[in-house]
């Protein structure tokens, strides 16, 4: 039992980043239908931004965090601009938006491995190594700040959508794009939102999960692996199942990692396995969308 | 015209079949590797350009064939025959196993679960242990007489002309038949497609177990090319490098894609003096430039230079 709990609190933070990356890619996929596969290399450039900052450059840790939030939102909304909407303009297939993201995450990938050398790089933790005990259940610092990061953001966003304007227009967007058009919807401002916005929330996650894995520029992949799959699990309709989507990835690879008599590598195989299983039974996820 | 077309095919594939004769060891190899590009561009083309379907596997089976055939005959001893049949009915089995959850909904899912797999199977080829030698792979093994023939030298090549030709012609039948069509309606409309009586899961289903098995013969063939085989090899890197291929030639064309393999194969020769290994960003760039403004690749940019001259 003791190991459970001792588990409970690293897995619990890595639910939340892939909660995070499921959010990237919710935000954008319920307004626009685009799946945008760039998500993990933007956690890796944001990754690299707090290497650059807070470890070469030395900046305290909340001022580092914002730069590299702020840059983030910034270049979501430029890769809005370049690669999908002229696309969209254009009225071409949903398909071509789509390869234009895979070309920038190639490209998003290579200028990072040019700028850097090809060795890990370390990133600092907010508050320094260090071990939280609240009762039977304990975790480092970094695990404890990614919980609470990760619930601020999401209570952030689900009261963006349930109570704001701004939020509902979002979601009428998702619910039929040219009615809302008809409705006075500023269909591109919404586009351009959601990709910054995806942007944000995946760049928190890569710079709050780099001190555990270090910065590297193949480090996206399998975060975007593990966030899609966390989004098939929670079902793409709800905020709220982005974040359980994440948890039950996460239990579940920790879990298998620990009691499961397989080399720790083929723990990767999770994310496969619950995607396949949830395709084949549960195709709307966890959490069904509201009517 | 028409009655000569057949003759110029075999003309071409004969010219091909000839080169090797005439090409030193290095250049036999580039010739080789640039054959086997252009086969898994081919089938891709049907998956990707004529089917519309994106998938991050198509690698990987390259893989699951080479691998598949090292193992069974090196490390099992079985005959080559058996060998090669175990294998592809392997690719056959894992292409049903992630196509049929993932093509029933509406949506990327073929694109998600394949990006998983094709991870997923570096990561088992590295923690393989002695049965897929880990993250060296497996290597001293060489080609053994296949029904009592030992194909060696240019005849090896002459071999990958056959399976180019192979491809080719499996393809190009497929292209004009009821299936072909039903195929780029899926891409089209899949709705439209329904309503015309088209079962648009199953032909998903069959276009990707098709095309994964061909891959898998590929890769079987490559098996003995270096006569080795290593993770690396069979990596994301090179799916992302055949989609580009295809959307760079011109998605949907056969054409298209044998010029996509052709150009993007050769660039890094030509590149890597002027720009050292960072060709894979100029590729990205091509990449987005083409979606961008020529969405129909260098084959579409072909066809419009035609019209306008005639």
């Amino acid at each position: 039992m003791s190991d459970l709990l001792e588990i409970a609190v690293s897995a619990a933070a890595s639910g939340c980043v892939y909660g995070l990356i499921a959010l990237a890619y919710l935000l954008m996929i319920r307004p626009t239908g685009i799946i945008n596969f760039a998500v993990g290399e933007w956690a890796m450039v944001a990754a690299f931004g707090g290497y650059l900052l807070l470890t070469q450059h030395h900046w305290p840790y909340p001022a580092g965090m914002a730069a590299v939030v702020a840059f983030m939102f910034l270049l979501g909304w430029a890769t809005e601009r370049v690669a999908v909407r002229p696309l969209v303009e254009r009225g071409a297939p949903l398909l071509a938006p789509i390869l234009a993201l895979l070309g920038m995450l190639v490209i998003f990938r290579e200028s990072i491995s040019v700028s850097f050398a090809p060795d890990p790089h370390t990133v600092p933790q907010a508050f320094g190594f260090g071990r939280l005990e609240l009762g039977p259940i304990a975790g480092s610092y970094q695990s404890f700040f990614i919980i609470a990061v990760t619930l601020v953001v999401f209570v952030g966003v689900w009261l963006f959508f349930e109570r704001t304007v701004a939020g509902k227009s979002f979601e009428a967007v998702a619910l039929h794009r040219r009615a809302a058009a008809l409705m006075g919807i500023n269909l591109s401002r919404v586009t351009a939102l959601s990709f910054a916005g995806g942007a944000g929330a995946a760049g928190l996650a890569g710079l709050l999960v780099s001190p555990n894995i270090s910065a590297h520029y193949l480090m996206g992949v399998p975060l975007a692996i593990q966030g899609f799959t966390a989004l098939v699990i929670g079902g793409v309709g709800r905020v709220e199942g982005a974040l359980l989507g994440g948890l039950v990835l996460a239990f579940a690879e920790q879990l298998t990692a620990r009691y499961a008599p397989i080399p720790s590598g083929f723990t990767q195989g999770v994310p496969l396995l619950f995607l396949m299983l949830f395709l084949l039974f549960r195709p709307t996820g966890l959490l069904k969308a509201k009517a | 015209m028409s009655a000569w077309r057949p003759l110029a095919w075999v003309a071409l594939f004969a010219a091909l079949a000839a080169a090797p004769f005439f090409l030193g060891s290095y250049h036999n190899d580039v010739f080789r590797k640039m054959l086997l590009w252009v086969a898994l561009a081919l089938g891709y083309n049907f998956l990707f350009g004529i089917c519309g379907q994106i998938a991050f596997s198509h690698f990987a089976f390259y893989g699951v064939g080479a691998y598949s055939i090292v193992i069974l005959l090196f490390q099992f001893e079985l005959p080559f025959a058996v060998a090669a049949l175990l294998g592809l009915a392997l690719c056959a089995l894992v292409a049903l196993a992630v196509a049929i959850p993932s093509t029933r909904l509406e949506g990327f899912y073929l694109a998600l679960a394949t990006l998983a797999l094709a991870q997923l199977f570096i990561v088992l080829l590295n923690e393989g242990g002695a049965l897929t030698g880990g993250t060296g792979g497996l290597a001293n093994y060489r080609l053994p007489e296949i029904f009592g023939v030992r194909i060696a030298g240019p005849w090896y090549t002459v071999l990958i002309v056959g399976l180019v030709a192979l491809t080719f012609g499996i393809l190009w039948r497929l292209d004009r038949s009821w299936f072909g069509r039903a195929c780029r309606a899926i891409r089209d409309n899949p709705e439209a497609a329904a309503a015309m009586g088209v079962n648009v899961a199953r032909t998903k289903v069959i276009v990707f177990t098709l095309t994964s098995v061909l891959a898998g013969v590929a890769g079987m063939v490559y098996a003995f090319v270096d006569n080795t085989v290593n993770p690396p090899i069979f990596g994301l890197d090179n799916a992302f490098l055949l989609l580009f291929m295809i959307i760079v030639g011109g998605a949907g064309r056969h054409a298209g894609a044998v010029i996509g393999a052709v150009l993007l194969y050769l660039a890094p020769f030509v590149l890597s003096p002027l720009i050292g290994h960072h060709h894979v960003l100029v590729f990205g760039v091509f990449v987005l430039v083409a979606i961008l403004l020529y969405p129909r690749g260098l084959i579409g940019i072909w066809d419009a230079l035609r019209q306008r001259l005639a």
